[in-house]
Parts: structure tokens; sequence; C-alpha cells
């Protein structure tokens, strides 16, 4: 019995709580130069994790069952710095929890939604019933010098058949629907492309930036090698800014995987590839890619954060230090002890 | 003003310079010691001047990116300090703080002069009201370390009684209430600009380190009872992480967080495939 408590004692002592933080932080410092992709989904490191977990948990759990036997005394600016301290480790507590159950329940993901068609949410978070997104436009605001001054996502949620409304997303406000949320993470531009055969034959298409257009008829294949909303001769490849002041699509023929030549050419314009072939390039249908997730830990997590902040506030503003620091704080403890973590636990 | 005046921050420059020297060379001499406290005072609105220009120019408050920090870092700073040799009319830690203060500014001449300058609109990224208040506690966070670490240093160098000791306790306590307000505030506004709140990215991680050694601090300091030398030394370590985490980060890591260069913001005007 004896031993059991030893341990006990062990793993809820302040002195391990300080060692593992110290050899977090420490761990930490070391991750984020060699390892900084890798290190933190490490087990170590969750194991650490998980220790500072018990250990504050057991701690903080200790401590509270003290001050609720002793809540018979008044509020004095000591109870409050108290609460405060017990407020601020409880909080770091559920910060932890919460981030173990997203790791544990949460999901992510991306969707890449063109203008006018819809994606099933299931493919990145398991629902219940099928959700689907549909992107009704995908919209970019300009400053006046021609930088993006916002990314707007209209999307419709359908649930079924039945359509469940219109929300707009845009950087720094995420749809929030149900406990999934979509942020606006990117975008991108499908190209619209038609060939024309010697015999007179049309044919349509949509393709991402790299895709070929193959034309009945003839060797020659066209590559959609880039759209440039803002071409200018001096930045090369490069759009001067993202908004369409003058697009052109660099585009490549091949032959037969040879590289016959590459042009720059703006909408509608009728080139001739081959003789009596023409390609037309008609202009982009955007596309948004929304990161999409759902987290159950959040709410714990988020009521640990607030815990933590209102903790720490009333604790280090009722630091029971004297006027202005003249009184020492050890000597102060000393003149009134505080009941706390501390009683029988080092 | 539609341009910056590159002159506010030279002046503001000189003056913390040159307060500092007086702090230094006037430890015995009264009047030096006064001068140095107006040297500062005069930097201290020249350092002001600065951020209203900026502010004025981009029609924010100056805090979007690494020299408008910098300017309201040490900015703070020096309000802390005046604040505290008026109160305390203590002034060994002048010369220390004034001399962190002018190695700030300088920083912003030579790593960023291009910035001050700079009007461009904010990245949408950048658009929200948390940056504000994640980066006002963080700039007041910052400076109340710097200037813990300012007395902290006098600590070490004088022997005998140390009368200072719970004055940097409670400086520290404060400023650590600060950053822990900043990291919550900074997560809070990531999981709505990013959908997650928090990355394990370098300056993230940087934060949480700088955060520890602040909380072993005021645990060993309260607890355990570390005063003087050790716990001098551990205040001014905490400094040094404080410099690494703002400029480390943005300079020798591959900065992903900040202002600076972030690949995730960066996606907006690079990707559109
Ligand atoms: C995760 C990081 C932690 C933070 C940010 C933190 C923060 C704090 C702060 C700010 C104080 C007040 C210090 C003071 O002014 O007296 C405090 C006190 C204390 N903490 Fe922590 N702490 C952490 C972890 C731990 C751990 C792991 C333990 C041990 C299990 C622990 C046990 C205590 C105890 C016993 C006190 C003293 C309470 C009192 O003064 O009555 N803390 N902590």
């Amino acid at each position: 019995m004896a031993s059991v408590e030893k341990i006990y004692r062990l793993i809820s002592s302040m002195k391990t709580g300080l060692v593992l933080l110290g050899l977090i932080g420490l761990m930490s410092a070391i991750g984020t130069g060699f390892r900084p992709n890798t290190f933190f989904q490490t087990s170590l490191f969750k194991l650490m994790l998980l220790l500072l977990f018990l250990n504050m948990g057991l701690c903080t759990l200790n401590q509270l069952i003290r001050c609720m036997k002793r809540s018979s005394k008044s509020w004095g600016k000591n109870r409050l710095r108290q609460a405060g301290l017990l407020l601020l480790h409880g909080g770091v507590v559920l910060i932890l929890v919460g981030g173990t159950v997203n790791s544990y329940f949460g999901h992510s993901g991306e969707l890449r939604i063109v203008e006018g068609n819809k994606v099933d949410v299931a493919r990145v978070i398991p629902t219940e019933k099928p959700v689907l997104l549909r992107l009704d436009a995908f919209k970019i605001e300009f400053n006046a010098d021609g930088s993006p001054s916002q990314y707007y996502s209209h999307v419709s949620i359908l649930e079924g058949n039945k359509a469940k409304g219109n929300y707009r997303i845009s950087v720094n406000h995420p749809l929030n629907y149900g406990g999934i949320k979509a942020y606006q993470q990117s975008f991108g531009y499908l190209v619209k492309v038609r060939g024309e055969s010697a015999t007179g034959e049309k044919v349509e298409k949509s393709l991402h930036e790299g895709e070929f257009l193959e034309i009945p008829g003839t060797e020659r294949t066209v590559k959609v090698y880039k759209y440039i909303p803002n071409f200018a001769p001096n930045y090369g490849m490069d759009s001067k800014t993202l908004r369409p002041d003058n697009p052109r699509i660099v585009f490549s023929v091949y032959e037969n995987g040879k590289l016959l030549g590459v042009g720059a050419a703006p909408w509608g314009k009728r080139i001739k590839i081959d003789n009596r072939i023409y390609v037309t390039f008609k202009g982009v249908q955007p596309f948004t890619v929304l990161k999409v997730k759902s987290d159950p830990g959040l709410p714990l997590a988020a009521a640990g954060g607030v815990m933590l902040v209102t903790g720490v506030c009333l604790a280090q503003c009722l630091a029971p230090v004297g006027k202005r620091g003249k009184q020492s704080a050890s000597s102060e403890r000393k003149l009134e002890p505080v009941g706390g973590i501390m009683d029988g636990l080092q | 003003m539609t341009s910056f005046n590159p002159v506010f921050v030279y002046i503001a420059l000189i003056l913390y310079a040159s307060a500092s020297v007086c702090y230094f060379a006037g430890s015995k001499n009264r009047g030096v010691v006064r001068t140095a406290f107006v040297l500062s005072t005069a930097g201290f609105v020249f350092n002001l001047l600065a951020l209203v220009n900026r502010a004025i120019l981009t029609g924010r408050l100056p805090l979007a990116n690494g020299c408008e920090f910098l300017l309201s870092f040490t900015w703070i700073t020096v309000l802390m300090y005046l604040i505290y040799e008026t109160r305390s009319k203590k002034k060994s830690a002048g010369g220390a703080v004034m001399l962190i203060a002018t190695l700030l500014l300088l920083s912003v001449e030579t790593l960023m002069s291009g910035q001050l300058d700079d009007v461009s609109p904010l990245l949408p990224a950048l658009k929200s009201p948390w940056l504000t208040v994640h980066v006002l506690t963080a700039a007041a966070a910052y400076s109340g370390f710097t200037l813990a670490a300012g007395l902290a240093l006098v600590q070490l160098r004088s022997t005998g009684l140390l009368p200072g000791e719970d004055m940097i306790y409670r400086i520290v306590a404060i400023a650590f209430a600060m950053l822990s307000l900043s990291i919550v505030l900074g997560a809070v506004w990531a999981e709505q600009a990013w959908g997650s709140y928090w990355s394990w990215d370098p300056k993230e991680t940087w934060a949480l380190i700088t955060w520890i050694i602040y909380a072993l601090y005021l645990h060993l300091h309260r607890q355990n009872g570390w005063k003087g030398k050790k716990a001098s030394i551990m205040v001014i370590a905490g400094f040094v992480l404080v410099l690494f985490t703002f400029f480390g980060v943005n300079y020798l890591l591959s900065g992903l967080h900040s202002y600076a260069l972030n690949p995730a913001m960066q996606t907006w005007s690079a990707q559109t495939s």
C-alpha cells in the first residue's frame, strides 16, 4: 500500500510536473529544429503530454477537493487567487483533453468544388446522411492596387434533395453547419477550350492547368500550360496581380510528344494549330478549395482556454505580493498560509 | 503625412542610445541620470510619432507587420520603464533597458526598413480583430519580459541585498498573464482563419517554450524559493527566448507563421491551380 501511495505522490507532485514541463519545452525546441513536421506526432511526445495531463489532472483534482472542503471561509483576495490558480491549471488540463479528443475523433480534409458542381462532405467527414456542398459562385474582391482583399465561396448546402440554405465562406469567416466547419483555403481555375477539327467537328472541354486537349483528325495536341489573369511582359510567367485585367492562356502545342511551340492567347481568339485545325480558349471556370473539418474536442479546448485566461488573470493580477513589491512573496505566504495545491503533495 | 518619415525612428534611436549612455555613465551623478530620463522621454515621444505616422499612413493600428510590431514593442517597453522609474525612483536598470530599446530600433532599420514605407493593404488572412488583440497582448508581454530582464541584469551584477526581486517577479507574473492571453487569442484567430487552433509551427512552438520557461520561473520562485542569481538567470534566459521567438523564428528558421513570409498566406497569391 505504501508503495502505491508513493507512486501516486510521484505522479501527482509538482516537482514531477515541473520536470515534465521542462522536458516538453526542451523536446519541443529540439523537435522544431530537426523534425518540424513529424516530431509532435511521435508517440514519445504524445506520451509526455499524457504524463503531463495525468500529473496536472491529479494535482488539480486534489487541489479542488481541498478547496471545496474549505469553502466555508469568505472570499477574500487570496481565495480569489486560489480560484484563479485552480482555473488556470484546470484549463491546461482541459486543453490537453480537447486536443486528444480531436486527434481521435476529429476529421479534416480538403474539398475541391468547381463552380456549379456539388460534392459530398462525407468524402472527408463521416456524416449520418449525405450533406452536399454546392459551389454557386467563387469571387475575389480586389483592392485598388489589384491585390486581393477577400475570397468568397458562395455555397448551398443540400441534404438529400432538400436545400438547407445558402452561405458565404471567406477567409476568417468559416461556415459552421452542425459541427461541420468549412474554411476558405485556396482556389483555382479550369480553362474552357474549344477545338475544331478539319471536318468541322467541335470538342469542348474544361481543363486543369497541365492537361491536354486532343482534336480528332490531327496528331497535334494542345497543352493548357497556365492561366495568367494579369499578363505583363516584365512579370514573365507570373501574373502581375490576381485581378483579370489582361488575361492570357499560356499554351503549348505538341506533335507525338514533341514540343512544337508555345504561345499566350487572349480569350476568344481562334488559333490555328494545324491545317484547318483550330483551338479557342473561351474563359475560365473557377473552383474553390475548402478545408472541411469536424472537431468534437473544440468545445473542451475552448472552455480550457477561457479557464486558463481567466485563471491566469485572477491569479496574477491578485498576486499576493505587498504594495509594489515592497513585501516579499515568501513572507506573505508565511503570514497567511495559502491553503494550496502544496499541502501534503510535495 | 502621405509617406513614412524615417527621421522619427532615427531620432528615437539616437535619443534612446544617448539615454543608455547617460544611465551607464552617470550612475554616480544625479544630474546626468536626470538627463537620461529626459532623453528617454524624448525618445519615447519620437517613437510614438513613428507609430502615429504608420497608423495614419495605413489607416489602421500599427500592429500588422514585423516593423510595426517592433516599434510598438519598443515603445511599450520604454513606457513601462518610465513608469517603473517614476514610481520606484530606481534608475539602475535604465542603461540596460535603453540599450535594448536602442538595439530593437536598430533592428527595425537594418532588418526591415523596407516595411516602414510599405502601405500595401492587409492580406485577407490578417483581416481580423483577433489579430489586433493577439499582437497587442504579445507586444505587452514581450515588453514586460524585457523590463524584467533589464532589472534581472542589475540584480546579477549587484551583490548583497536584492531589493528588486519581488518587483521582477511581479512584472514577470503580469507579462506571463499577457503572454497566456496572447497565445490563446492567437489560437482563436488561427481556428477562424485556418481551421486549426494549434499547428506546432515554429512560431507557436517557440512561444510555448517561452511560456513554459516563465511558468517554471513562477513556480520555482514561489515554491522552491528560487531567488537571487538563479532566478535572475532564468528571467534573462526567458528574454533570450522572447528574442528568439521573434527574430530567430522569422529570420533563422524557415519562418512559417508571422507577417514575414507565410506559405499558408502566400498560397493566396501564388496558387492558381
Ligand atoms: C502547464 C503549465 C503550468 C502553468 C502555466 C502553471 C502556472 C502556474 C502559475 C502562474 C502559478 C502561480 C505561481 C505563483 O504566482 O505562485 C502556479 C502555481 C502552482 N502550480 Fe502551476 N502551472 C503549470 C503546471 C503545473 C504543474 C504541472 C503542477 C504540478 C502538478 C503545478 C502546480 C502548481 C502549484 C502547486 C502551484 C502553487 C499554488 C499556490 O501558490 O498556492 N503547476 N502555476
